[in-house]
């Protein structure tokens, strides 16, 4: 009897072992009760112009009691946009966004007038003439705390997921962009990763907001729209 | 020495009770991350940078749209093609008055500022009563548990009250905690969440706007037949903003930075008690502890005094 409960004990904690193994693989997608981690790049299509709104890769900063839909929204007057309140990305040096690894700030961050020199998963993007750019780093570089790797699942076509380590730097300043933010709360605007997959073309849409904690835009909220097609890690 | 022993107590108690452990550290990195930005070449830069978007929005109004009029382009149209700009160009004199009210403020407190900043530490304020409060309840308590410590624990008892007398006058407390708590009073109107939205409002309507001057109404300029030259000549509070707008941005973001991320930190400091009283917490235990001491009955001689009388 004492043995059979040792063989049992035994043959979960290897399937443990072996479950935990499959689900930190660095295979390209991995499959957990019905809904498929997407591990690879999220591969950006480019912010572009369609009038008074946006279509592709952007961002919006809506200003403290706005609204994610109706703002009042921050004017980038460098937004190539003619609806300012749009500011369209370009894919940078790795072609977009990676899930399963991190992208992070590079070193020195920044030039001399404060121009974010992080460049791989957007191109640095002109905000009020200063250039912003994106990272996702290991431990945020506001509050010190550490940040998982960015990861976004699929189930039925809907796309779910944590983005805690996406930052936006700006003049000299990082600001966690995330979702839940790095203490896991999600402040005022914040809202969780969505979005859709088509798991034919690969085509995603991928949506959240979060709001600024801390510094000159404490309570303003970035609301962040990506769209691309996805490409599985090899 | 049952004196002297709750006077320590007192003193260990208040920094408990005034929630000083939690508050002061507050105190400490509100003043840390203002020290950059309270020097007089930084107050003298912002108070600079306001009035050269005054003098450019004031440019915009009377020469360049007068200009863009006799090219035949009108206030409405300039409106409607630069909305962010005619969005500034109305808010500006409030913007302009408030902000010039809010840096006239803070420079007036630079000395009230520079005096608190030249204090110890806030984070070390709660110790500076807790150890005299210890050691004052541990001497108290000793020469009460063991009569022939007496005289040492008297001693120790007075020492440490003079060293309480003494101790606002060594950091000039009696000069510095009032002009700190002018800075308080001042800063209660600035450092508020309701202030410093707005002010950050005024920011997002400056950057926007400026934009639209930087790359809107410069490049027009430019296009109309002016050359970059003739525009600088022409316009040079509009061109000299765009030149020296990145500067504007890289000093004021900071600032409006350090007003927000210290509005829970001044609030902490504001709800303790009043600075002005501070250096009394010190000169008042003090001079009681010594008078404590001066008067405190020898349990070893009025033990044989009593053993005398019997």
């Amino acid at each position: 009897m004492r043995q059979r409960g040792i063989i049992a004990m035994a043959i979960v904690g290897i399937s443990v072992i072996a479950l935990a193994g499959c689900s930190s693989s660095s295979t390209a997608t991995s499959t957990t009760l019905g809904s498929q981690t997407l591990v690879g790049t999220f591969r950006l299509t480019p912010g572009s112009d369609t009038g008074s709104v946006a279509s592709g890769s952007y961002f919006q900063m809506i200003s403290p009691g706005g609204t994610i839909a109706n703002g009042p929204f921050f004017s980038n007057p460098d937004s190539s946009a003619a609806n300012k309140s749009y500011t369209l990305l370009t894919p940078g040096t790795d072609g977009g966004f990676i899930t399963g690894a991190y992208q992070p700030n590079p070193n020195p961050p920044f030039d001399a007038s404060g121009n974010a020199l992080a460049a791989a998963i957007t191109q640095p993007t002109k905000f009020t003439a200063i250039e912003f750019g994106l990272s996702t780093n290991p431990t945020d570089l506001l509050t010190g705390k550490s940040t998982p790797v960015p990861t976004i699942s699929v189930k039925d076509g809907k796309l779910s997921g944590q983005v805690e380590a996406w930052t936006a730097s700006w003049n000299k300043l990082d600001f966690n962009q995330g979702t839940p933010k790095p203490d896991g709360t999600s402040p005022g605007l914040t809202a969780p990763v969505t979005g859709t997959y088509n798991s034919s073309s690969h085509d995603f849409v991928i949506v959240w907001a979060s709001q600024v904690v801390g510094g000159p835009f404490n309570g303003f909220t970035g609301s962040w729209h990506l769209q691309g097609t996805f490409t599985p890690k090899k | 020495m049952i004196v002297a022993a709750v006077i320590g107590a007192a003193l260990v108690i208040m920094p408990i009770a005034f929630n000083m452990f939690t508050k002061t550290p507050k105190g400490a990195v509100m003043l840390s991350e203002f020290h950059p930005l309270m020097t007089v070449p930084r107050l003298d830069g912002f108070q600079s940078e306001i009035h050269q978007i005054n003098a450019a929005v004031e440019e915009d109004k009377t020469a360049v749209a007068p200009y863009f009029a006799a090219q035949g382009v009108t206030q409405s149209e300039l409106d409607v093609r630069y909305p962010s700009l005619a969005s500034l160009d109305s808010q500006w004199p409030s913007i302009n008055s408030d902000m010039t009210s809010l840096l006239d403020k803070v420079q007036g407190n630079l000395g009230n500022y520079q005096a608190i900043d030249a204090l110890p530490s806030f984070r070390l304020f709660p110790w500076f009563f807790v150890i005299p409060g210890v050691l004052i309840l541990g001497a108290s308590l000793t020469a009460l548990l063991r009569p022939s410590w007496w005289r040492t624990a008297r001693w120790t008892i007075g020492v440490i009250g003079i060293g309480l007398v003494l101790a606002p006058a060594v950091f000039q407390m009696f000069q510095r905690a009032p002009d700190g708590g002018r800075m308080m009073t001042s800063f209660k109107s600035i450092e508020t969440t309701t202030n410093v939205t707005k002010i950050q409002n005024y920011f997002a309507t400056m950057s926007s706007g400026q934009g639209d001057l930087r790359l809107g109404v410069v490049a027009a300029l430019e296009q109309g037949g002016l050359s970059s030259r003739q525009v600088a000549e022409r316009f040079p509070a509009v061109v000299g903003l765009d030149g020296n707008w990145i500067h504007i941005l890289n000093d004021m973001t900071p600032m409006i930075g350090a007003m927000s991320d210290n509005v829970a930190n001044y609030q902490a400091i504001a709800s303790l008690p009043p600075f002005p009283l501070f250096p009394w917490f010190f000169v008042l235990p003090g001079v009681l502890v010594i008078g404590a001491a001066l008067l405190s009955r020898d349990l070893n001689n009025s033990h044989h005094l009593d053993e005398g009388a019997v």
